[in-house]
């Protein structure tokens, strides 16, 4: 019988790369969003797999709508990939970003411990909860020093993770990936910004981008491959937290200025400084080191910034 | 002019001992205390002032954390200089039963605080005191724990409070806000809530000399903890938000024992000699007499547990000179005459042919 997979967050980017993967793998997909009945799943659409992919209202706030969906669905493994996802929106939406990714989280371990099946969990962590690491490289053992709203919550949701694992044995991970960009990335996020702008810039061969910090480092990688890294961890025989990352760490400018080149224009033209842009308190410098990945599940990123960038833009231009 | 504090969590332990050394300051004390069909002021009913007097100085308002407008409503009338966070659901082994409202008074709670000063433009002139906890370090990565002890917390409790202690900072680091963790190691006194271990203890042990309880049982004798006295502990939250610069401390006293050790020191208060036999879930305590009056019950061991915290008040010591006063045995000493005074009570109502209740659970 196919393995049965519910992604909760299915709308979004991660979400519909996991949708894909998990699709050629053979699983019966299921995903969710807060309005299943007026949400356009435009990256599914986009992927060509809306038809495959069964969609299901629920609110990860809504403990009744998360057990109902469990009982439902009775998937095999559930991906947590809903919440907000942003962390430039988390200081204007401070309680959305705590009720959706800790509440959010504790009611799907409560509902799976409440349901009593043996589900496998991946939640998303994410790089966010570092803070600054300065000239290090974060790894599975690095502590937390969180710097924004979507941070703190990302962070006691990877706790809330640990401790279920720990006190009830579920089976139950968190991967702690670093920023991963493609396509499908909406518009707020900074990469995707200039991408789009970069391309229309190209098309009409004049105009501007705003940009905040430009010397905010990031290790950047390509969101399809990373879904996988998310797979591999449920097939494991123990449940385990991973840091998900391509190891390679770049400015913005580095990103602006590739993206730029792309197109054979140079960047110093066409790009101005904007301190509007910035956040009540950012990251210098965010660093991974994927090592654990590697030798457990054998994952390792194939794609790092420049091939990123350039693979966005080729697709932007298409 | 005077200066207002405000104190949420004002009927606790901490909440009680806080508002007293407030009022001695010359604070006018503000207190949010929830609604209950019982009351709930037993601590505080000595500072109590009729409404209907001049010049009151302690003044208490209905509100709970996780109403979001009567937060703001208090603040806004209150404007205070001082705003105390001791609010929670406060017991680690409840947080396994209620994770949702554990997250919802200790994370969201404060969180609404924060925006409150926000909302209300009181970033420049209100400084915040977060209740933080050792329980943030659970599973010790080092020993002692300090300031920069990497955290591992070990239940629903704590990793709320692992929220509240990183937003906290954030809101310091982002908007300026004068605000700061406390992260206290357990401190105790004879008001400290009944189900807590230390309190627990004093109490059966005392009622257990007057014949009025047989047996004490605990779950995991071996946990050690550093205990101080919440008397001493609400002295270094004021300190904390009298300095020049917001900073994080820890507060404990650097002296560890087990609740073995807590048994035997109640006890010995007690003119109780305990004799132990057998390991661990069989691991039975005896009186002179040979009578079983201490056993292990599983149903308190916890899906996860604390085994060790040990902190390190150098920080506090060297930048505040504080240092705690009340000693180990004074504090079990202390509680354990309390508890006593109470059985004795209880003993007397009893032998009178009125009904007394055990409250053990």
């Amino acid at each position: 019988m196919a393995k049965r997979a519910l992604i909760c967050g299915v709308s979004g980017q991660d979400g519909g790369y996991l949708a894909q993967l998990l699709l050629a793998k053979g699983y019966e997909v299921f995903g969710t969003s807060r309005d299943a009945q007026i949400s356009p799943f435009q990256n599914l659409s986009l992927l060509g797999i809306k038809d495959q992919v069964r969609c299901e209202s629920m609110s990860l706030n809504d403990f009744r709508s998360v057990i109902q969906v469990l009982i439902n669905v009775e998937p095999d493994e559930v991906y947590n990939l809903a919440g907000q996802s942003s962390v430039g929106l988390s200081f204007q939406q401070p309680v959305e970003a705590l009720e959706s990714i800790c509440i959010g989280t504790l009611n799907l371990l409560e509902a799976i411990r409440l349901t009593g099946k043996s589900v496998k969990l991946y939640n998303a962590g994410s790089s966010e909860c570092f803070g600054d690491v300065g000239d290090s490289q974060a790894n599975e053992k690095t502590p937390f020093h969180p710097r924004s709203p979507y941070a703190v919550a990302k962070a006691a949701a990877f706790w809330e993770v640990a401790n279920y694992r720990e006190a009830y044995d579920l089976f139950a991970c968190s991967g702690i990936l670093f920023n991963h960009e493609s396509p499908l990335r909406p518009d707020r996020f900074v990469t995707r910004k200039i991408i789009s702008a970069v391309c229309r810039i190209a098309k009409e061969n004049e105009g501007v981008i705003r940009l905040g910090n430009m010397d905010i480092k990031r290790d950047w990688g390509w969101a399809p491959e990373y879904v996988e890294a998310m797979w591999l961890m449920l097939q494991q025989e123990q449940p385990d937290d991973f840091v998900i990352a391509t190891g390679e760490t770049n400015s913005l400018q580095d990103f602006v200025a590739t993206a730029f080149s792309c197109i054979g224009l140079d960047w110093q033209n066409h790009v101005e400084t904007d301190s509007s842009l910035l956040r009540p308190t950012d990251l210098a410098v965010s660093k991974g080191d994927p090592q654990k990945a590697l030798r457990v599940l054998g994952w390792k990123a194939k794609y790092k910034m420049k091939d990123v960038v350039k693979m966005m833009v080729d697709s932007d231009m298409a | 002019m005077k200066k207002k504090a405000l104190i949420t969590g004002v009927t606790g332990q901490d909440g009680a001992y806080l508002a007293e050394f407030l009022l001695d300051k010359g604070y006018e004390v503000h207190g949010i205390k929830r609604r209950t069909s019982l009351f709930n002021t037993d601590r505080i009913d000595h500072l109590y002032q009729d409404p209907h007097e001049l010049d009151q100085r302690f003044i208490l308002h209905h509100g709970d954390m996780t109403d979001s407008s009567c937060l703001i409503r208090i603040m806004k009338q209150v404007q205070p200089d001082e705003v105390y966070n001791l609010a929670a659901q406060s017991h680690v082994a409840v947080s396994f039963e209620e994770p949702e409202y554990t997250a919802d008074s200790d994370a969201l709670g404060p969180l609404r605080l924060l925006e409150a000063i926000r909302l209300l433009g009181l970033e420049k002139k209100t400084r915040f005191y977060q209740a933080s906890t050792s329980e943030l370090y659970g599973e010790v990565q080092e020993t002692p724990q300090t300031e920069t002890t990497p955290f591992y917390p070990r239940s629903p409790y704590a990793v709320a409070k692992l929220y509240a202690y990183w937003i906290t900072v954030n809101y310091r680091e982002a908007y300026g806000i004068y605000a700061c963790n406390g992260i206290l190691f357990n401190h105790e006194s004879p008001i400290r809530g009944e189900t807590f271990v230390t309190r627990k203890i004093t109490r059966a042990l005392a009622r257990i000399k007057l014949g009025l309880q047989e047996c004490l049982f605990l779950g995991n004798m071996d946990a050690k903890r550093d205990w101080g006295h919440a008397k001493d502990y609400v002295e270094m939250q004021w300190l904390m938000l009298q300095q020049e610069k917001p900073e994080d401390f820890v507060i404990a006293t650097g002296v560890q024992y087990s609740v073995r050790d807590f048994v035997n020191a109640a006890g010995k208060e007690l003119g109780i000699n305990i004799s132990w036999k057998g390991n661990g879930i069989d691991e039975k305590g005896y009186d002179a007499s040979g009578k079983c009056i201490v056993a292990v019950d599983q149903r308190y061991f916890r899906p996860t547990e604390v085994e060790t915290l040990l902190g390190d008040p150098g920080k506090a010591k060297e930048k505040l000179g504080w240092a705690p006063k009340i000693s180990f045995r004074e504090l079990v000493a202390e509680m354990a005459s309390e508890d006593l005074k109470a059985a004795e009570r209880d003993e007397l109502v009893k032998n009178h042919g009125y009904k007394t209740m055990d409250y053990h659970e």
